[in-house]
């Protein structure tokens, strides 16, 4: 039956603040880049339709804050994600050292149903930058040792590799998607009388 | 005006008679989510189902039924957050299917307003009208402005918000961002720019409005509610920021205006304060550059309770780090990337005046802290703008001036801010020579009482030490020496015992620092170190006894090695000589200045030291200059010494200093000779007259006479038997046996230096005593000392007769050691 649903996928950025997560975003949803800064607060997505594996689905993007004081109402946007994108910046070591707090805080505050298969990938952005510092191989064993978590080497700026990226992300998005919708399809019970047991709890007028 | 007190405004019926209904645990709060979320679900999975089965009017129902959760009072902010996501997420299926459908027959957007209740119908509608929009963009611009309309059709605060964020976050990708519309329809974005602003306004008012409902004793709380929605106002912002097609002449003309607007008329401290922060942040810096006048004037409007000093501090650090991050990119680091024409600093330095004229409230730290924004401004940006910091300590002195602060008590919290300012400036440049180019830190440091004066000179000293920085003239010398007065001279204002009763030790590490820092007055010109002196010698004479023993010593060697200095390049200076001349009466005066002070040990020794000095420069003159200072040294001794160690200590000193000189004729050398022996001899105890009078043999064995060492047997065996007359004297005799121990060694020496008048006899005579002695003394720890002096004696007298060196000038046969 379902046809529909499967088009909508949900997608999480992380990673520290100024490492380029609303650049990525920009670059893949308008081809855009700005060197601009200009900080995030709080989270909202984009939308942009994709092509995988020979269907259309739409991809909402949720682009975050890196600074935790700018998430005063707490991350509940992360709950239903299909594919969470962990980015850091090539030439910022600490961002690099905090995908692991990234990674951890998402899986408490997601709490996927198979966290050791949640789909995660992470993006080294900034390569276009000469003072890299952290290097390709300590990238690509710390994503080993992550059951193996898809790596890409990515510059917002010019658009290296941001293509890709989003490609791998759409395709395991959409395999979780899949598996979760077997799973998550029917409401926990049906009660049939339970609709009157519940105190209302809505104001009696109508607005 | 905001109509908080209208009843009309309430946008909420009461339950229970209570105006806002709120469980207190934390368990009621998720029981009461997971139902909500529960029964929003099942509406959800039903809604899916007919949307399958192509049953939109169902559909729609189960939709609303589902939204109908959204109106509960019951939930907090993060919990309700938490609810509006699932429903929202939803509400995105939906969204899809009717744009997949494309359903031209059913009128949508008059369809879903009949639904029973607003918060529904109005998520709805604005889902239905996207899709709208989306099929067709020519009714973009009357659905947008018809959609933020119809939201004010709901006024409860929180649910408010929620709505017109979701409205927001469903506009993101369609908001109109060109200048100019193919089609007028369409919008362009100014559209996009009033949109957002009437949304702005309007959840900027819905957010100020929760501050003044309810009852007072929950203004904790309520304030802890406000502070969780915040973002969802500031949203706004960041959408505004996100307009491309916005350029700086229209966030200059239009935006800002009109969130400025807002912020200043809403008269809420928790708004002014976290949406100034918020421009700060969403904004791009390029932006603000040019934008500043007006932002700033605007803070000095803000409410009492705002804290504008953090405003103004997060600006400028914002704008720092832009300036150093793009010199970085630009790879050039130096070169400010903030262009020429913003001149960044004088609108901060103008506008943040201002606000400290207007905001009479503001507490004095604030005001000083501001300072301390603008100073790091100053550096950060214009490193090599010393006018500019300078400029920042003199309003900080006037305002000081203004309020009539005077020795400003260490004790208050505004001179730990004050305090910060003078430090930041002292480890940004880490060279005192720029910061006395700062006109205005002396009368800045005026300001402060005697303590924190003293603390910051120490602070200042240390910082010269640490970085090694040396003083080359007269007058940099002089101002640093100024600033630093605290630590030189006691507090005049203040001649209580406070001062006296400071921890000795602590004083004298401080003055040991300023000692240090007198090695730092350094020029490579001669005659400027001699003007530097001069100075130094003037500030430091006022600081009493305990000061100059630590501080005029230096000073004294300082000239010493100046003197030298001129004797290097006698033949460039013809005037070497003159030169000379007063740099020893300047250290004869430096020293009786100490000799005065009553610091006699001190004096006496500098006095010897001089002579040596004077005896190797040998200018004109030298000679009666070296005598006087012997006598000097001589006089302190017999009128100043009255410690019996001392006075050995000293004689002895006076004896080897006169043994060294060499620029003695006769008619000098041989009083000074005789007073020696003389002091010597008249020494109290006996044990100390024994070894002067035996120190004093040297005297007329390697002393010098006419240049050449004098080596008189007679009269240095004079001065040994005296010794061993003086020592049968004694009548301890564990004193006696150390003595005769030590005479054995000074006759050994004479012996084996080849004076002929010392014999085999002499010595077998000493080595029979102590033997004869030495078993019948007490044990003791003396004694242990004196038997192992002994054995290392005899043990020396072996070697040397054992060995077969032909060099020895002297014969070692006949002795006996048992």
């Amino acid at each position: 039956m379902a046809t529909r649903k499967k088009s909508l996928l949900k997608v999480i950025i992380l990673g520290d603040s100024s490492v380029g997560k609303t650049s990525l975003m920009n670059q893949y949803v308008n081809k855009r880049f700005s060197n601009q800064y200009k900080a995030t607060i709080g989270a909202d997505f984009c939308t942009k339709e994709v092509v995988v594996n020979d269907r259309v689905v739409t991809m909402q993007i949720w682009d975050t804050a890196g600074q935790e004081r700018f998430q005063s109402l707490g991350v509940a946007f992360y709950r239903g994600a299909d594919c969470c994108v962990l980015v850091y910046d090539v030439t910022a070591p600490n961002s690099f050292k905090n995908l692991d707090s990234w990674r951890d805080e998402f899986l408490i505050q997601a709490s996927p149903r198979d966290p050791e298969h949640f789909p995660f990938v992470v993006l080294g952005n900034k390569v276009d930058l000469d003072n890299r510092q952290v290097s390709t191989r300590r990238a690509q064993q710390w994503c080993q040792s992550k059951n193996d978590i898809p790596y890409y080497e990515t510059s917002a700026k010019e658009g290296i590799n941001v293509e890709m990226a989003f490609q791998t992300i759409a395709k395991n998005a959409l395999e979780q998607e899949a598996e979760a919708e077997l799973i998550n399809d029917f409401p926990d019970q049906l009660r049939l009388n339970s609709e009157n047991n519940r105190p209302s709890n809505a104001d009696n007028c109508q607005c | 005006m905001y109509p908080w007190n209208s009843s009309t405004y309430g946008g909420q019926a009461p339950t229970g008679g209570q105006t806002r209904t709120m469980p207190n645990g934390l368990d009621d709060q998720e029981k009461l989510l997971a139902e909500a979320a529960g029964a929003a679900r099942k509406q959800a999975f039903q809604m899916n189902h007919f949307l399958d089965k192509e049953r939109m009017l169902d559909a729609l129902k189960c939709a609303s039924t589902m939204l109908s959760e959204l109106r509960t009072s019951l939930l907090s902010p993060k919990s309700y957050y938490e609810l509006y996501m699932s429903i929202t997420n939803e509400l995105c299926h939906l969204e899809l299917y009717l744009s997949e459908k494309n359903n031209k027959e059913t009128d949508l957007y008059e369809l879903v307003q009949y639904s029973h209740t607003i918060v529904p119908r109005l998520y709805l509608l604005i889902t239905v009208g996207i899709v709208y929009i989306k099929n067709d963009p020519t009714l973009k611009r009357s659905i947008l402005k018809d959609l933020v309309e119809m939201c004010r059709g709901v006024q409860h605060p929180l649910r408010g918000l929620f709505l017109r964020n979701y409205l927001l976050q469903c506009t993101r990708n369609i908001l109109p961002d060109v200048l100019v519309a193919e089609n007028e329809h369409e919008g362009n974005v100014y559209d996009a720019i009033d949109f957002v602003l009437t949304n702005f306004a309007e959840m900027n008012k819905l957010w100020v409005r929760m501050q003044h409902q309810g009852h007072s004793s929950e203004k904790t709380r309520r304030e802890k509610e406000r502070e969780e929605l915040k973002i969802l106002v500031g949203t706004n912002l960041v959408r505004l920021s996100q307009l491309e097609s916005a350029t700086l002449e229209t966030y200059r003309r239009l935006i800002l205006p009109g969130i400025l607007e807002q912020v200043v008329s809403c008269r809420d401290a928790i708004a002014q304060e976290y949406l100034m922060e918020c421009i700060i942040q969403v904004f791009p810096d390029e932006f603000h550059l040019q934008t500043l006048d007006p932002f700033l004037k605007s803070c000095a409007q803000l409410e009492t309770g705002v804290n504008v000093k953090n405003i103004i501090i997060s600006l400028i650090e914002r704008l720092a780090a832009y300036n150093q991050r793009s010199g970085k990119s630009s790879g050039n680091a130096i070169d400010a990337i903030i262009p020429a024409e913003v001149e960044l600093f004088e609108v901060f330095s103008v506008q943040v005046a201002n606000i400290v004229q207007t905001r009479t409230d503001m507490p004095l730290e604030d005001t000083i802290s501001l300072q301390v924004a603008l100073l790091s401004l100053a550096q950060k940006v214009y490193a090599d703008r010393v006018d500019y910091v300078d400029k920042v300590l003199g309003t900080t002195a006037k305002i000081l001036d203004r309020m009539n602060m005077n020795n400003i008590s260490h004790l208050l919290s505004v001179n730990q801010e004050l305090s910060r300012l003078l430090r930041i400036c002292i480890d940004f440049y880490n060279n005192a020579l720029t910061i006395i180019q700062l006109q205005n830190f002396c009368p800045l440091l005026e300001k402060f009482d005697y303590t924190s004066r003293k603390s910051l000179a120490l602070y200042l000293v240390m910082n010269i030490l640490e970085n090694e920085t040396l003083v080359p003239t007269a007058d940099q010398a002089d101002s640093i020496l100024t600033i630093i007065t605290p630590l030189i001279k006691d507090d005049e204002t203040n001649t209580t015992a406070a001062n006296n009763s400071a921890d000795a030790e602590e004083f004298a590490e401080e003055q040991g620092v300023v000692a240090r820092f007198i090695h730092l007055l350094k020029s490579d010109e001669p005659d400027m170190q001699y003007k530097m002196l001069q100075i130094a010698r003037k500030h430091l004479g006022q600081g009493g006894g305990q000061r100059l023993k630590h501080v005029l010593p230096p000073l004294v060697f300082a000239a010493y090695q100046l003197a030298f200095k001129y004797k290097a390049i006698a033949e460039q200076d013809e005037n070497w000589d003159k030169k000379c001349q007063k740099i020893v009466q300047y250290c004869h005066s430096t020293i009786s200045a100490l000799a005065k002070a009553d610091l006699p040990d001190l004096a006496l020794r500098l006095y010897l030291q001089g002579a040596l000095v004077i005896g190797e420069i040998r200018y004109t003159n030298h000679e009666t200059v070296a005598y006087e200072f012997m006598t000097q040294a001589f006089s302190l001794y017999e009128d100043e010494i009255s410690d019996s160690k001392a006075q050995l200590a000293a004689i002895t000193l006076i004896m080897s200093t006169f043994e060294q000189m060499s620029c003695f004729g006769e008619e000098n050398a041989e009083p000074l000779r005789t007073n020696c022996a003389l002091a010597a001899s008249k020494l109290l105890k006996k044990p100390d007259q024994c070894r002067g009078v035996v120190a004093c043999a040297a005297l007329f064995w390697s002393g010098k006479q006419n240049g050449e060492e004098m080596r008189d047997e007679k009269r240095t065996l004079d001065c040994l038997k005296k010794g061993a007359r003086i020592a049968s004297h004694c009548l301890d005799t564990g004193v006696q046996v150390q003595l005769y121990v030590e005479l054995l060694n000074h006759y050994l020496f004479y012996f084996e230096r080849g004076n002929s008048l010392i014999t085999v006899a002499m010595l077998n005579q000493l080595i029979a005593k102590v033997n004869e002695e030495l078993p019948n003394l007490e044990p003791s720890e003396e004694t242990k000392q004196i038997e192992s002096h002994y054995k290392n004696t005899l043990a020396h007298l072996r070697s040397r007769m054992e060995s077969n060196d032909a060099a020895l000038e002297v014969s070692f046969a006949g002795i006996t050691l048992n």
